[in-house]
């Protein structure tokens, strides 16, 4: 959800572009940007419709947050706000409590796992603290009288590009790479408030699992590496049984000036590679076999008409 | 496997027969892409991607595709949309100095924001439905806030006005709307190569939102295949047109810039999509009058079209064309590859002037009046230099005239007067008979629907300036229905001009069938411009009132009931009367003040706590006053010793 067209905006230096550093090294909104809630579109009714799922029947399904009671979601909001609520495009609040109620809402409707919020305004630790759902985490940039700043100015584009709390979960996750197993414990404790001139307090009475053994790949998208294996079933075999594997997902890039993002990521937890059986052999073996087909078209016509020949034996011999 | 081989055999016979019959829905799906590049007179260069995508018509009732995309064939078939044309737009199209009479302006220059017009194939009352379930799978389909368009205050019913005639039509437009990356990506992911490969993998983004101008749009029409429920034939033809300006290191004002691919669009093209059945660059340059001969056979002549005086093209074409006044190079790019990538250039030599020709008449819109109660709409169409070269004049009873369709949504708030219309032919006014033609008018209907405004105006050849103005009231709207940014105004969508009697097309007397490009210029198609947007202000209240409201309430009613129950409950001035009054007991008498304490507790039951029996509580004050009397006493007779002592 984007208020604001911040990348072609007509005062925008540099068209299709949103850094996160004045180096101008990384852009964030890249090519495979989707938004799917922008300008007008981005009130509190259509966000709280969104989390709890209650929306009109033409609504498509982009615009639906698809999720079950085995996702991890990630609700990442930045803007201005203050004591128990945050700012929508200038004109609107949302309140603490509505968003308790929602996610209230979405428990019993089993809309998630695990919920994680980030909040990046001033008094962010408030907005979260009538919330009573379990297994939620929260946390905020700063607490309750406390202000959160911005990191830097770019005087090239002409405003802050970044705010503190976004730019140092940013450097943390920079500063891994793609096989780390980095647990939510070291990301909550790489805040320093004196970096961030504010406190990063987090919530965590609601959540069972402990943080050290959380990963951030849980609610944080990581872009995969995939292996190209000659023969299926193959890959992967000395890993155990309660290893997660991932398919391949966006990089969940935090951009600015975002109001909401949301990464969701199905928590299935795929088997352990199959062995070699005769089965599946043969099984390997057809399908290699109809993919020499150039016409499946044909082939399911030639199935229908296979059946209905034996149709017209049987029956006559009956 | 050999067992299953021949088992298969005598299967196999059976299936040549079954594909014999099918063989009539076994029709493949073509896709073609093109890149159209035109120096502009103004120094900047046009560049027109298009690419078209057909889907044959099939007598089964699902069916798979493999070029075609899914997401748009699965539109067609649940929405039953006939014809429809999606665009996002951000910029002008400058029609003095781009043009606007050949078929790239009037099918390209489109409103600022986006339009979209649909023709159904449902009854007649289902139509609005239709349209309001086609703009939300829209909305989520290319990331835009299209469902806007679903309320019945922003899209309109046209007739004839819109060049399209069809009882089934609806058009709405959205000014505001921003157009970025997140609406590029999937409009290019419906392509079969993506942004992956081929013309498309040209487009970096920030080169395409740095134009001047930069439209994308989709157009899709369907085939009737002839048969009810089964699938037809869509033709979808999605185009992009961006206006750049090249970046020049010369100084002198009077020479066109060089420009490459790279230079434009910061990459350069490394193969063809494999999936397109053509996939051309074309150039063409306007203007190319006189020098070249019209023998383009032998080598030194034709070697002088694209290397000469004027200009250098830094790779040879494969073919040139030529028609009236422009020249088109084309160059097939499957060759191309990664070794040697296609990077077309033009090097300028000398400088050179040309103009495009325009539409006869030039249309602009303006408001007119001021204040938030009224005003009014004013459009302006003055003659072009181009109208006497014109073709198409049509001769009725002798005179010559020019017809000019005029198109126009009101929203519900700017409340127009159709009664005030003037029309203003080389600055007398004219009555409208003579003028007007034909009008279709729909009011408005506050909160309800919009106003459509349709005019035929048939004005006389020799025309300088024509101007249509009507007069307008501006509505209120209820304190939701403001936009968060409502001070800045509201818009009125662009006015629609468009000549009928003159068809835009160019002709290269090329075989149709290779390239759809120029199969799509031959096709006469309706010379028609865009105006303005205007942008309205309209009268806001004030927003912080809701706020002012209860905490003025509030604070009136604490004053009330805290005033109220402090007269009722308070007794001022009680705790003074009981000091005074145990004082007074101290100098009256002891029997004096109990009486009066013992009357005041019987009169009022709820006193403080000491409500004990009247006689307890004269032994517990006698006692009480007893010891401080003793006390007193000590304190003075202690005073009285010690201070005797110094």
């Amino acid at each position: 959800m984007l208020a604001d067209d911040m990348a072609c905006n007509a005062r925008n230096e540099y068209p299709a572009q949103v850094f996160n550093n004045e180096n101008h090294k990384l852009n964030l909104y890249g090519d495979n940007v989707e938004v799917d809630y922008r300008g007008y579109e981005v009130t509190v009714e259509n966000f709280l419709r969104v989390l709890t799922g209650r929306h009109e029947n033409a609504v498509p399904r982009s615009k639906r947050l698809l999720s079950d009671e085995g996702s991890h979601i990630l609700l990442y909001m930045t803007g201005h706000g203050g004591d128990e609520f945050l700012k929508f495009q200038d004109a609107e609040e949302l309140q603490s409590h509505d968003l308790a109620d929602a996610v209230k809402q979405m428990k019993e409707k089993r809309r998630f796992k695990e919920l994680m919020i980030m909040v990046d305004t001033c008094q962010a630790a408030t907005l979260f603290n009538q919330l009573q759902s379990p297994g939620v985490l929260a946390i905020g940039s700063s607490l309750k009288g406390e202000n959160s700043y911005s990191h830097h100015l770019d005087s090239d584009v002409g405003v802050s590009v970044v705010d503190r709390f976004t730019y140092y979960t940013l450097a943390f996750f920079e500063r891994l790479n793609i096989y780390d197993n980095a647990s939510l414990n070291s990301l909550f404790r790489s805040y320093d408030p004196k970096l961030l001139m504010s406190t990063a307090y987090y919530r965590t009475d609601l959540y069972q699992p402990h943080l050290a053994e959380v990963p951030v790949t849980n609610f944080f998208g990581s872009v995969m590496e995939t292996i190209h294996t000659d023969s299926v079933y193959k890959a992967f075999s000395s890993k155990t049984s309660n290893n997660k594997i991932n398919s391949e997902m966006p990089v969940n890039q935090l951009s600015e000036h975002d109001e909401l993002q949301k990464a969701n990521i199905p928590n299935d937890e795929l088997k352990t590679e199959k062995q070699k059986c005769p089965y599946t052999q043969m099984r390997v073996d057809l399908h290699e076999k109809l993919e020499k087909f150039e016409n499946v078209d044909t082939v399911v016509n030639l199935g229908i008409a296979v059946m209905v020949f034996v149709v017209m034996i049987s029956s006559s011999l009956l | 496997m050999a067992s299953l081989i021949r088992s298969w055999i005598p299967l196999l016979i059976l299936q040549s027969f079954l594909v014999a019959i099918a063989f009539g829905s076994k029709e493949a799906e073509e896709f073609s892409e093109a890149l159209l590049l035109k120096p502009l007179p103004d120094r900047k260069v046009l560049a027109h991607f298009h690419f078209e995508n057909r889907a044959p018509p099939s007598n089964s009732h699902g069916r798979h595709h493999h070029l075609f995309p899914k997401a748009i064939s699965q539109l067609v078939q649940k929405f039953r949309v006939k014809e429809m044309e999606l665009s996002f737009t951000q910029g002008r199209w400058n029609h003095e100095h781009w043009g606007g009479f050949d078929p790239l302006s009037s099918m390209n220059a489109k409103p600022v924001g986006v339009e979209l017009w649909a023709v159904f194939d449902v009854p007649q009352s289902q139509v609005d439905t239709s349209w309001k379930n086609l703009t939300h799978a829209l909305s989520g389909l290319f990331c835009a806030s299209i469902n806007f368009l679903e309320s019945s205050t922003s899209y309109a019913a046209p007739t004839w006005g819109f060049g399209t005639n069809s009882d089934k039509l609806r058009y709405g437009s959205l000014p505001r709307e921003a157009v970025c990356t997140e609406n590029l990506t999937p409009w290019l992911k419906l392509l079969p190569c993506r942004d992956k490969d081929g013309i498309s993998a040209l487009m970096n983004r920030p080169s395409v939102y740095r134009g001047f101008y930069h439209s994308q749009r989709l157009h899709l029409s369907t085939v009737e295949s002839g048969q009810e429920g089964l699938g037809s034939g869509i033709v979808l033809e999605q185009t992009l047109t961006v206006v750049l300006q090249p970046e020049t290191t010369s100084v002198e004002t009077n020479m066109q810039p060089s420009w490459s691919l790279s230079s434009l669009f910061g990459r350069k093209v490394v193969g063809s999509c494999v999936l397109a059945k053509s996939s051309n660059v074309y150039l063409q340059l306007e203007g190319r009058l006189g020098h070249e001969s019209k023998n383009v056979d032998t080598e030194i002549e034709a070697h002088k079209l694209w290397k000469n005086a004027d200009f250098d093209l830094s790779l040879k074409p494969d073919r040139v064309l030529r028609e009236s006044s422009s020249l088109l190079f084309i160059f097939d790019i499957d060759k191309s590859s990664d070794s040697e990538p296609f990077d077309l250039g033009l090097t300028w030599k000398l400088p050179s002037k040309w103009s495009c020709q325009q539409a006869p008449l030039q249309a602009t819109r303006f408001l007119m009046g001021s204040g938030n109660e009224r005003g009014a709409i004013a459009i302006l169409l003055k003659a072009t230099e181009s109208q006497e070269k014109l073709p198409g004049r049509v001769v009725t009873d002798g005179r010559c005239t020019i017809k000019a369709n005029i198109f126009q949504i009101f929203p519900w708030y700017v409340k127009v007067y159709y009664h005030t219309l003037q029309i203003f032919v080389d600055q007398q006014q004219k009555t409208d008979c003579e003028v007007l033609k034909k009008i279709n008018v729909s009011p408005s209907t506050d909160k309800v629907s919009s106003g459509m405004l349709e005019m035929m105006l048939e004005l006389p050849c020799e025309v300088k300036s024509a101007a249509i103005s009507i007069e307008y009231d501006k509505g209120f709207l209820h304190i939701d229905e403001y936009p968060p940014d409502a001070n800045q105004g509201f818009d009125i969508p662009s006015a629609l001009i468009s000549f009928p009697s003159h068809h835009a097309s160019l002709d290269f007397q090329e075989e149709l069938s290779k390239s759809p490009l120029l199969s799509s210029f031959k096709e006469k198609s309706l010379v028609r411009s865009y105006t303005e947007v205007l942008l309205v202000p309209l009268t806001t209240p004030d927003f912080s009132m809701p706020y002012n409201v209860i905490t003025i309430t509030c604070t009136i009613f604490a004053l009330y009931f805290g005033s109220l129950l402090n007269v009722l409950r308070r007794r001022i001035g009680e705790e003074e009367r009981f000091l005074k009054s145990q004082a007074g007991k101290k100098t009256f008498g002891l029997k004096q003040l109990l009486s009066r304490l013992t009357a005041k507790i019987r009169g009022r039951p709820i006193e403080p706590p000491s409500s004990d029996s009247p006689a307890a509580q004269s032994s517990f004050l006698s006692s009480k006053l007893i010891f401080k009397i003793i006390l007193v006493a000590g304190a003075a007779a202690a005073w009285q010793y010690f201070s005797t002592d110094n």
